[in-house]
């Protein structure tokens, strides 16, 4: 059904796709697996026609496709979700979902008939199972999650015959999840193409019919979840297998509290977002925090970070307050500023600066000498201390602000879906630096959507739902009683 | 750094064909328009030294600029401000006859100074606590401040005879040291030079301007790491509106001794555009202003020796910002990747591997 030739991509010096041929069937789930710039993204914006490919071709039964034109692409019946949702931020969801298929049939200037597009929304979210945000809400105050449900309807607006999902399940809770992958197999039922576009090796095997490894903008193979287990698709997407996280922590019961939260709310607008959050955290520990996105964890880290306060309760740190660092999850927005210079965003960090600063001057040598270590320690990869953060690839993002934090020399480190978009390698890579911290006498509160990491990582769990927090017991510790507990079903 | 001063000199270069377009189009001949334009800015010593004096307000206004920029705080009061800087000193310069020279300048400059900070002070409070867009409220106050001056020199500042509007003349004392009159060289100019570097180390060599400058590139970082930002908002703005407003004191100081009902041509705008050609680098704002300053400024020969509206001096800078933006970053960098590619593309593929 959707065919590509010998599609190639070069962005400056680098060879994003290399003559890569794809094959996907109608009705059917064809997984597009791959490390971070292994040229899955980029051969989806080919598909949606953002990308024009400097060579090859694209058909979609046969007709060919005109190349580099989102509107050609949507016409001939291919829509896709994007990994970051593209929605306006300002604008209502309903005005969002009307920018998709359900207003299109209006003519040019007609009046948007919004009532029409939230009732077909409605229909469309009742047959799928989706739960719809209240009426008029802006996009700007719903959470991640909602942001890819309403991506998701907005892209099923158009009645696609190809629907191409980037990683769009790093945000579900696992009940979710499920339900998700149900959707998906619907569509498929529907005799629809869906391409998922991911890097997760379980969820390629339980829902795809093929999958297509691409490693490095080369095709590796196309090949079934019967034909190969999840080491022999490690093996194709990485070439060799990264060692497993040595996850053996020991926790001395007696040993001191590093950080302390009691009775944390915060109210915005009269709408509770915490809810008496209290924990406490000792050296050599990794405490997982479970949830939803959008149960309050992004307010947390706040709070922590000392970027917004608390309405009622505290937190205290041993030490004093530059004693915790703070990883936010959104590393492109909260995390980094992407267009100064790498040097400059480790001087963000306050205990840094300080470090760096001689009478309100900042020491530059020494603040470039401290970054050029920083990048060789942690095998960041990137051109030196004056690239721009823009410049470095996800992995290496995310590896400078595990590094940053790490630098500040904190007792605490708060890192919020840390590992969220990284390949398996960058993972394992993180992960090592998080556990060798706990293990060197400091402490993680790990805030995570990703089960698997938690219950790969964490000495202890929590699961955050609706700004209420509460300590997992050890028999909750699988996956599915972990979901039960986050959709906020806490009664034994 | 060969591209900071390559791009405004290649759009410089094209402004200059097309302009002589412009010229060829309107029956004048480009040559002697651009001989007579570059000798009324630069043909003898007096003209180039008037260039100079009229470069000097642009430095300081194109300084203010670059620092609210870049801080994100959008600035378009430059122009009032500079106005209360001088309006300032007009109220304080006729008074310090008795102060020793030194003295009274540095009270100028400092009048000068508070006033600008106080106009923009405002607005940088009212965004910092009201979240009041700075762009507007920085607007409205360049008529305000255009009323008070207009009030002040019919009002409580008119001269003894009450016949014109302007104001009493300042103190000699308060008058700023000229270098070598006739020209009008003064020591202004030797503080906008000052100035420019200082605030060129202040923004990349200091904490509060690395902060700053954080504040401007991402907002949202800049809150997540524990950076002021409300503070830093009301002493950037203060910052820039008194950068302004030394502008309007060194004015009244070294060039007008007086208060008159338009005092200013429109600086604090031109610099945003000095400040944006310069890309904000406060180096670079000195050159960028010279050059507005010599357009200015030859644009009278011009129009006496080829009979061309001094307009015209307006097109050509409407051109070079127009080019200079057509030059940058991503039509730039679109122009540079088609070029790699057409050299890579034959050889096929090893680069994947890098």
């Amino acid at each position: 059904m959707l065919e590509a030739k010998s599609i190639t991509r070069r962005f400056g010096r680098t060879l994003a796709l290399d003559s890569v041929d794809f094959f996907a069937r109608a009705g059917e789930i064809h997984a597009l697996l791959g490390e971070n710039g292994a040229g899955k993204t980029t051969l989806m914006n080919v598909f949606t026609g953002a990308i024009r490919p400097d060579a090859g071709s694209v058909t979609l039964d046969r007709a060919p496709l005109a190349l580099g034109s989102p509107e050609a692409a949507l016409r001939a019946g291919i829509a896709a979700v994007h990994q970051s949702p593209m929605l306006f931020e300002r604008f209502s969801w309903e005005k969002n979902l009307a920018l998709g298929g359900f207003g299109s049939d209006r003519t040019a200037f007609a009046r948007l008939d919004l009532d029409a597009v939230t009732s077909k929304a409605h229909d469309l979210a009742r047959h799928l199972g989706f739960e719809l945000p209240p009426p008029g809400a802006i996009i700007a105050e719903r959470s991640v999650a909602e942001r890819v449900r309403l991506e998701v309807l907005r892209a099923l607006s158009f009645d696609p015959r190809v629907l191409i999902l980037d990683e769009p399940t790093g945000v579900l809770a696992p009940n979710e999840l499920n339900a998700f992958l149900d959707l998906l197999r619907r569509l498929r039922g529907e005799g629809r193409s869906v391409i998922l576009v991911t890097h997760k090796l379980a969820e390629a095997r339980a829902v795809a019919d093929r999958i297509t490894v691409l490693r490095n903008g080369r095709f590796v193979a196309t090949t079934t979840p019967v034909e190969s287990d999840e080491s022999a698709l490690a093996r194709l997407m990485i070439g060799e297998l990264a060692p497993p996280p040595e996850a053996q922590l020991h926790p001395v019961e007696t040993s001191a509290t590093l950080l302390e939260i009691n009775n944390l709310s915060s109210r915005n607008d009269g709408v509770t977002i915490l809810d008496g959050i209290s924990l406490r955290l000792n050296t050599g520990e990794i405490a997982g925090v479970a949830g939803v996105d959008g149960n309050g964890q992004a307010e947390l880290v706040e709070i922590l970070a000392g970027a917004r306060v608390a309405t009622t309760g505290s937190f205290q740190v041993s030490g004093d307050s530059a004693a915790i660092a703070v990883i936010p999850q959104d590393r492109d927005l909260d995390g980094l500023i992407l267009d100064m210079q790498l040097w400059e965003n480790l001087m963000l960090a306050a205990p840094i600066r300080a470090r760096m600063t001689h009478r309100g001057w900042l020491d530059v040598p020494r603040a470039t000498g401290l970054c050029r270590e920083v990048l060789a320690t942690f095998r960041i990869r990137a051109s030196g201390p004056d690239a721009l953060a823009s410049s470095l690839s996800g992995g290496n993002r995310q590896r400078l602000e595990v590094a940053r934090a790490l630098t500040q020399h904190p007792r605490v480190i708060v890192a919020h879906n840390v590992t969220r978009g990284l390949d398996l390698a960058a993972t394992a890579e993180v992960h090592r630096l998080l556990l060798e911290f706990a293990t060197n006498g400091g402490a993680v509160l790990l805030i995570s959507s990703d089960l698997d990491e938690l219950l790969a990582m964490a000495t202890r769990l929590y699961v955050i739902s609706r700004g209420k927090i509460r300590a997992a017991e050890a028999q909750d510790r699988s996956p599915e009683k972990l979901g039960l507990l986050m959709a906020g079903r806490w009664s034994e | 750094m060969l591209s900071t001063i390559g791009k405004p000199a290649a759009a410089i270069a094209l402004a200059i064909v097309l302009i002589s377009l412009v010229l060829l189009a309107l029956g004048a001949s480009p040559v002697g328009v651009l001989i007579a334009l570059s000798q009324g800015a630069f043909g003898n010593w007096i003209a180039f030294t008037d260039s100079l004096v009229k470069a000097t307000p642009l430095i300081f206004t194109g300084l203010s600029i670059s620092v609210a920029f870049s801080a994100a705080l959008w600035n378009i009061g430059a122009d009032g401000q500079l106005v209360i800087g001088a309006v300032a000193v007009g109220a304080v310069g006729p008074f310090l006859d008795a102060w020793p020279r030194p003295l009274a300048l540095a009270i100028v400059l400092l009048a000068g100074a508070l006033g600008g900070a106080l106009w923009s002070g405002i607005c940088g409070y009212l965004r910092a606590r009201r979240n009041t867009n700075e762009v507007i409220s920085t607007i409205m106050l360049n008529f305000v401040a255009a009323q008070i001056l207009s009030w002040t020199v019919h009002g409580p500042l008119m001269e003894a005879s009450r016949a014109y509007p302007e104001s009493m003349p300042i103190a000699p004392s308060a008058e700023m040291y000229m270098f070598a009159p006739p020209t009008r060289l003064n020591l202004g100019m030797i503080l906008a030079l000052l100035l420019a570097v200082a605030i060129y180390f202040f923004l990349f060599r200091s904490a509060p301007g690395f902060q700053l400058r954080a504040m401007g590139k991402n907002r949202r970082a800049a809150n997540f790491f524990r950076i002021p930002i409300a503070s830093l908002t009301i002493w950037t703005m203060a910052l820039s509106g008194a950068l302004a407003g030394l502008g309007g004191a060194v004015q009244i100081s070294a060039i007008n001794h007086r208060l008159y009902e338009r005092i200013s041509p429109g600086w604090g705008f031109e610099a945003i555009a000095v400040a944006l050609v310069a890309r904000l680098n406060p180096l670079a704002i000195v050159v960028a202003a010279i050059f507005f300053g010599a357009l200015d400024n030859g644009s009278q020969a011009m129009q006496r020796a080829e009979g061309v509206s001094p307009v015209l001096v307006q097109v050509i800078q409407a051109m070079v910002i127009l080019i200079l933006l057509a030059f940058d970053t991503s039509a730039w960098g679109n122009i540079r990747d088609a070029f790699a590619r057409a050299r890579v593309a034959p050889a096929s593929t090893e680069a994947a591997d890098a």
